[in-house]
């Protein structure tokens, strides 16, 4: 058998070792405090000190020296790999990025998107219908209790307006509750769309007949105005989850030329920012929701307002990082 | 793939880097990722559990001095429902996000990297636990399951989609093979075969055994040495009274043998070849 050394093990550790000590001691520090923080000198010996611990496996493993010893290399080579490999960038740059990336995404995936609209939309509007024409309707897709006591409720309108608490309490709600089905709603789309396709249906449905119900029982003014102010950003945002759960869905269903696995790893790493940005859409909703479209503020003002913030967020869904895309080389 | 004497199991990935060097991890099963789960579930919703107690005597406090108990059990309760989101969906992408692995991933020893082994980004880890919601169904993680056992690197559709794995995480080297003690004596080094090559499979057993040695009773060593002795003597011509240190002395040659700067117990008089 040929040996690749004529250097003992014993030889070899004497004289690597310091070198090993140095880069152990450099990714532990990098690992601390950040490679962005380590010192110029620092950084410029941690790669290639990486590179010779890498030769130092590759060399142990081929000479046969005895397993600890390549245990310990390949150890310290992989917390210098994970160390060098992680560089990740300023906070300040990733939230722009992702200010501009989240409409971007939105406008790539817009088939999507519009079939998301119009698996929800549609059922909205044939659930509205139904029970505006036969109130009964919507007591098949709500407990009748529950409808009667929401339109006394939206009956008696704003004027004494929500106390502070009460306020806090329906924000919270609305978080763990309508963040929780737009997450969802994404997420099951893995199975094909489907899922996606029967959130994106039921909430449709659901919150039409409600609305149609609440309406032919003479509220339909104090719900448009209550519903005007964050609705936007809160079907906005269920639209644009479910679209996202539609495209991942698509992606496995019909991969093109690429393998299921990668079409499905391609279109997720794409979507998923556009759920990150609906799920802060649906924050700034449920705190509008909880502490403005409750409030006892004048109908006329929350009009205007709500009409401002379709304007904003369509605006900004079809323009904002339109510029820089062009302009990129 | 020469220290890898053992074939590897089949819970090993192996992963290349840009540099060419091949790392070896193992990945977790699903029994270690239930128990970090249970981990990660108790301290979640212990946390909600220990909040929902306070905000409880806040109202009750509160309703004795009368007035706004109706503001602080509002916030109470709006804080209480803001937790248990958080422990649904922000809690396992944070903690994996920033450090690449929760609490009960840490206690369990695992961690989350990609499949390339990279540290995961909070994108991915983002992704991979957007999507425990569909691994979860239909109820107690079936899917999740069924995903993981057909897969090779016991991914879940989180992990597929975000094309991340969990890993265990690596144990620090255990210990080297203490020098022959007393040092190989003249007339032993006269009688050891030159040239003594071992399979690797034989080198590595006789290397565990060897590392262990200093843990052994003596008797239990000798027992263990008198199982492997017969054969391996029989190949090399060698034996001293001692199995234990037969065998010691032939993997100190084998290991030094035709090296430069050997030790003494690995030379035999003139230059070996």
């Amino acid at each position: 058998m040929a040996l690749t050394s004529r250097l003992t093990e014993g030889a070899f550790v004497s004289s690597r070792q310091g070198a090993w000590g140095e880069l152990a001691h450099l990714s532990q520090r990098a690992a601390d405090v950040g490679l962005r923080r380590l010192a110029p000198a620092d950084l410029a010996r941690l790669s290639p000190g990486y590179r010779d611990a890498c030769a130092d496996l590759a060399h142990a493993r081929a000479a046969r020296y005895s397993a600890p010893l390549v245990e310990q290399l390949e150890l310290l080579a992989a917390q210098a790999h994970s160390t060098l490999y992680a560089a990740r960038r300023g906070q300040a740059a990733r939230v722009r990025e992702a200010f501009a990336a989240f409409p971007r995404a939105v406008r790539r995936r817009k088939g999507a998107v519009a079939l998301a609209a119009l698996l929800f939309f549609a059922p909205l509007a044939f659930g509205l219908l139904a029970s505006l024409s036969d109130p009964t309707f919507a007591f098949k897709v709500a407990p009748e209790a529950m409808l009667r006591q929401l339109s006394e409720a939206y009956a008696r309108g704003f004027d004494e307006g929500r106390r502070g608490g009460e306020g806090a309490l329906m924000a919270g709600f609305y978080v763990n509750n309508n963040v929780g089905i737009a997450l969802r709603c994404f997420a099951t789309g893995i199975f094909g769309g489907l899922g996606s396709a029967f959130y994106l249906f039921q909430n449709g449905l659901s919150i039409g007949a409600i609305l149609g119900y609440v309406i032919s029982q003479g509220a339909g003014a104090n719900i448009g105005v209550f519903i005007i102010g964050h609705g936007s950003f809160e079907l906005g945002a269920i639209v644009l989850a479910g679209g996202a759960g539609l495209s991942m869905g698509w992606s496995i269903v019909s991969p093109g030329e690429k393998t299921r696995l990668h079409s499905l790893q391609d279109t997720s790493k794409d979507v998923v920012v556009i759920v990150a940005g609906a799920a802060a859409m649906l924050l700034v909703a449920a705190l509008l929701e909880g502490f403005w479209s409750g409030s006892s503020l004048p109908a006329e003002v929350k009009l205007v307002f709500g009409g401002a913030m379709f304007a904003l967020v369509s605006a900004y869904l079809v323009l904002a990082g339109r510029a820089r895309a062009e302009g990129a080389p | 793939m020469g220290t890898h004497a053992l074939p590897p199991l089949d819970t090993d990935v192996a992963v290349e880097t840009p540099e060419h060097i091949v790392f070896r991890h193992r990945v977790a099963g699903p029994a270690r990722r239930a128990l970090a789960h249970a981990l990660d579930l108790v301290i979640c919703y212990g946390v909600v559990i220990a909040v929902a107690l306070v905000v409880a005597l806040a109202v009750v406090g509160g309703a004795g001095l009368g007035g706004a108990i109706s503001d602080s059990a509002g916030l109470g309760i709006g804080l209480l429902l803001v937790l248990l989101f958080a422990a649904q969906w922000i809690y396992f992408a944070a903690w994996e996000g920033l450090l690449g692995a929760t609490p009960g991933k840490m206690a369990a020893g695992i961690r989350v990297v990609t499949t390339d082994g990279r540290p995961v980004g909070p994108p991915q880890a983002a992704l991979r636990n957007l999507l425990r919601a569909a691994d979860l169904m239909p109820v107690g993680y079936v899917v999740g399951l069924a995903s993981m056992l057909l897969s090779h690197r016991f991914q879940r559709l989180g992990d597929r989609a975000a094309a991340t794995m969990v890993i265990i995480v690596p144990r620090a080297p255990r210990g080297f093979v203490a020098p022959i003690w007393p040092p190989p004596q003249p007339d032993e080094i006269a009688a050891m075969p030159a040239d003594v090559l071992f399979d690797p499979e034989e080198r590595a057993a006789l290397e565990l055994f060897l590392r262990r040695r200093a843990a052994l009773p003596a008797s239990r060593a000798n027992e263990l040495a008198r199982l492997v002795v017969g054969p391996i003597s029989r190949r090399f011509a060698f034996a001293v009274a001692d199995p234990v240190r037969t065998l010691a002395l032939l993997y100190d040659r084998a290991q030094h043998a035709g090296r430069d700067e050997a030790p003494r117990s690995a030379k035999r008089g003139a230059r070996w070849r």
